[in-house]
């Protein structure tokens, strides 16, 4: 059947010939276009719902100021002038860089919240990798023939699992394996290597060093992961099973071992790619629980504790790195999805 | 007869569920020769598919429970193997082709993988003769570029396109058997026939035994030197296809072959399954005589004139999300109905048949040209016009939800605009089911509680609801068995006679087209080829398309002048 595709003239040529001109960096360009306009919506919003929430000068300047005082330090801040024009200078700041400084301690905002997220990525990057090397397997295997008896227990055990809020897997981590046994460490972390980076104002970010301290709280947040990520492989895998093309496999021979990794597996990651992505997006937003039982030094116990004291540049600046995060981990999701399923590659490429 | 390929003895076979046993196969029996091609005919529900599955074990083994019988295919006994000896005759002794190539190939597995998987399985070849012998068995299916059909994944690849790669696939370990369940059913009338010939010759150049799964008596009869009819699980009548066809003895198979429009009087009444039979009872049935009766052909003015249409879907999109290119679905078509006529708009898949059906209800817009309804655009007096013109569409088991009752689904279009109360829609709804030939006291089911015909019924009795002039139809019978296609002919008819209804019939069967029709307009890539007196344009096309789709389209007529 051939189609009849035709190009309708129309009045935006110019923006046609720049992209014949950019050619294969049109898609990128629409993402970072996307970016920049999430990035504006989100500092935006935030300015005005953080100047609802309360008044920095008094942060500044502590319960007993005299008016004097307060005057004073809102001249010093410019939080005298209307808000308008503070949000203007504001985003002016931004523009040029200048996250302005933490109103706690003074240090560059942005250099606070990039000297935490290391520390962040961390545990994430270790929680994922592990819940995605368990649950894959053992999905697959649930998945293949749900109905057996030992997959049906197994899922039974998982389902409870599930069940369980994070932090009572944390306290039960640490009971067991730091209190009773004495096996791990069960608080902190060890700071390495210092890298200085100079982007507007120099600021330092420390790179952790291998230690056991990692190995609870990473692995009482992937315990968190993994039984819903087991699941979906499961049901995605049991649902592959029943496909046509399955058949038409066995009908050729196939054995089931064929039948399982060649044939249902590949199509039931599809359905498990989109869960790790928003699960990655969850955890880049800090996993405040694990990270505050666990005393771990990431960016949601940054969050936790700058929210508290309104210290607004740094929250902002959270809310930006946050941003980023989770939109760079949603565009390598579709990314992964192109790679896993050749139906949404594009023709030509 | 030389010794059999396939011998099924007094094959029994139960479903195994929670509400008990069902028994699908009832004791049949079954033998295929060797290079003989053997039809299988049936309903769906007849059993057909479960016999051929079952050929090579492929129905879960602690599903189904088999109290008699004995499967012997080239000399195995296939019921005492375990999957590692079955493993080796699948694929390679015996292959197997399906129905819908659309899901029947892996989708994220190029058609490379996926064919050579089987060649390594069974022979003792290396990567790079399994290649070879894909390529060569590509080209045999007639491919012209194996190549890059080879390198493709099956979504790159037409209908047509992945059958002959099920075939090539089916071949390449030079089978005894081939097992084909309904393998050109989803596919395009003149796909279908390129498709039948291929099989047709690469069985009989091979030398290989077909056993053809089909509903289609007119495939049957293109393509097998026997066939066996099948109905509720059992075997009621088998032999020469000649004969079979051409001198049916059992009830059955003559209220099949009544029930098909072919060769039957256009707007006749055609016959149906018995109501006896549908509840699984042969033994008593008796042949009811079909009540004819006078259709009034009444022509009135013009209803509907589409005068130049065009449909558009955007297909490339700029940065900015604007589209910037177009797939031109339906490209400056003109037709007209008058009053109490019946249009019948005839294509394959993607010729823009439905595209043209949904700007007439309204579901498209169109980028140019104007839908007339007496007189009036259509743009200019929605409201009213809408209601004029009703669509029922092809598959009643989608088209309907699933969680409301009869009565709510059929009565739905009354309550746009306007709430009449519960008591009201339900008593229109006892009427509409009346008026389409349902129970009245069925108006609080489900839809899963009816069969397919009785939904369609029931897509009919909505359009209906608010009391049209025009009915779109958009292959209404295209998802339903033969007999039960009848009842919906019939009912069609019946309704436009009574009711003075004016249809627009979406069809790619020229059968069903010539039953129903008065006129007939025949799309082919977005345009109207040809238009006019539906037995004059299906008797004496003067369109090449035309004409192809004539000759593809199987008939019983001509397998058997031939």
């Amino acid at each position: 059947m051939s189609s009849t595709a035709e190009t309708v003239p129309s009045d935006d040529q110019p923006s046609r010939a720049l992209e014949s001109l950019m050619g294969p960096l049109v898609p990128v360009m629409h993402q970072l276009t996307r970016l920049v306009v999430l990035l504006f919506m989100v500092t935006t919003l935030l300015f005005f719902m953080l100047r609802l929430a309360g008044d920095p000068a008094l942060v500044l300047a502590g319960n007993d100021a005299t008016p004097e005082q307060l005057e004073a330090i809102r001249a010093q801040y410019g939080l005298d002038k209307p808000l308008v024009i503070q949000y203007f200078n504001y985003m002016g700041n931004l523009v040029q860089g200048d996250f302005g400084k933490s109103l706690a301690s003074g240090e560059p905002a942005m250099g606070k919240v990039l000297t935490m997220l290391p520390a962040t990525l961390l545990i994430a990057g270790l929680a994922m990798a592990f819940s995605i090397i368990v649950a894959i397997p053992l999905g697959a295997w649930l998945g293949f023939k749900p109905e057996r008896a030992d997959r049906r227990s197994v899922s039974g055990i998982i389902f409870v699992f599930q069940g369980v809020p994070g932090f009572v897997t944390a306290l039960i981590f640490i009971q067991v394996f730091a209190v009773n046994l004495r096996w791990l460490p069960s608080l902190g972390m060890e700071w390495g290597t210092i890298i200085d980076w100079a982007i507007t104002e120099s600021f330092s970010i420390p790179i952790p060093v291998p230690s056991k301290t990692w190995i609870l709280p990473a692995a009482s947040l992937s315990w968190f992961l993994m039984p819903s990520l087991t699941r979906v492989v499961a049901a995605n895998t049991a649902e592959a099973m029943r496909e046509d093309y399955i058949r038409t496999a066995r009908a050729g021979g196939a054995p089931a071992s064929t039948l399982l990794w060649r044939h249902a597996l590949p199509n039931a990651l599809l359905g498990a790619a989109a869960l790790i992505g928003t699960q990655f997006a969850f955890l880049m937003g800090g996993a405040v629980i694990t990270e505050t039982i666990f005393a771990w030094p990431g960016i949601g116990w940054l969050l936790i504790e700058s929210t508290q004291t309104l210290d607004f540049p740094v929250v902002q600046s959270l809310a930006l790195c946050i941003a980023t995060l989770v939109f760079s981990v949603n565009a390598l999701t579709d990314l992964s999805f192109q790679f896993l399923d050749p139906r949404l590659r594009t023709k030509g490429n | 007869m030389v010794k059999p390929v396939v011998r099924i003895d007094d094959l029994r076979l139960e479903f195994l569920s929670q509400a008990g046993p069902f028994e699908a196969l009832k004791g049949i029996s079954l033998e295929i020769g060797e290079g003989e091609i053997v039809g299988v005919v049936g309903e769906s529900g007849s059993g057909k598919s479960v016999t051929a599955m079952n050929l090579l074990q492929l129905l879960p083994r602690t599903k189904i429970n088999v109290p008699t019988g004995t499967i012997s295919v080239l000399d195995h006994d296939v019921r005492a193997m375990d999957e590692k000896q079955l493993q080796k005759i699948r694929g390679g002794e015996v292959a197997m082709i399906f129905q819908e190539p659309m899901t029947a190939l892996n989708p994220v597995l190029r058609v490379k993988d996926q064919i050579d998987d089987v060649i390594l399985r069974h022979k003792d070849v290396t990567p790079a003769e399994a290649e070879e012998m894909s390529l060569k068995l590509l080209a045999d299916t007639k491919i012209t570029d194996p190549r890059r059909v080879y390198e493709s994944f099956p979504h790159e690849l037409s209908g047509g396109m992945r059958q002959r790669v099920m075939i090539a696939m089916a071949f390449s370990c030079s089978p005894k058997l081939i097992v084909a369940d309904e393998p050109t059913t989803a596919l395009d009338v003149t796909v279908q026939a390129q498709i039948l010939a291929l099989l047709k010759e690469r069985a009989k150049t091979t030398a290989t035994s077909v056993l053809l799964i089909t509903h289609d008596l007119a495939v049957v009869a293109q393509l097998c030197d026997r066939v066996y009819v099948m109905y509720k699980g059992e075997f009621v009548e088998q032999g020469v296809t000649k004969d079979v066809i051409g001198n049916p003895q059992h009830v059955y198979t003559r209220a099949l072959l009544n029930s098909l429009p072919e060769g039957k009087a256009p707007k006749s009444r055609l016959a149906t399954v018995a109501a006896a039979m549908i509840e699984g009872d042969t033994s008593n049935v008796i042949e009811e005589p079909i009540e004819q009766v006078t259709r009034v052909a009444r022509t009135g003015d013009t209803l509907l004139q589409i005068k130049d249409a065009v449909v558009r879907y955007p297909k490339e999109y700029n940065l900015f999300g604007r589209p910037i290119t177009f797939h031109t679905a339906v490209d400056h078509v003109s037709v007209e109905i008058k009053e109490g006529e019946t249009l019948a708009l005839v294509g394959e898949s993607g010729c823009g048949k439905t595209s043209l059906a949904n700007a007439v209800v309204g579901l498209n817009r169109l980028a140019s040209g104007e839908i007339i309804y007496r007189d009036k655009n259509i743009l200019d007096h929605e409201p009213e016009i809408r209601r004029e013109i009703q669509i029922v569409f092809q598959d009643p088991q989608s088209s309907l939800d699933p969680r409301w009752p009869v009565w709510q689904i059929m009565t739905e279009p009354l309550t746009v605009g306007t709430s009449p109360s519960k008591a009201e829609l339900r008593e229109q709804a006892a009427d509409l089911c009346e008026m389409v030939g349902l129970e009245a006291s069925q108006i609080d089911r489900l839809p899963h509680e009816f069969s397919g015909g009785q939904r369609q019924r029931i897509a009919v009795g909505r359009a209906l609801s608010v009391r049209p002039k025009l009915l779109v139809l958009d292959e209404p019978t295209s998802a339903l068995d033969v007999s039960v296609q009848a009842q919906i002919l019939n009912l069609l008819l019946d309704l436009q006679d009574e009711h003075g209804l004016t249809y627009l019939f979406i069809s790619h069967d020229v059968a069903v087209v010539r039953h129903i029709a008065d006129k007939v307009a025949v799309m082919y890539q977005s345009k109207v080829v040809e238009a006019g007196d539906s037995e004059q344009v299906l008797t004496a096309p003067t369109h090449e398309y035309t004409r192809t789709l004539m000759n593809a389209v199987p008939s019983l007529k001509r397998a058997f002048a031939a």
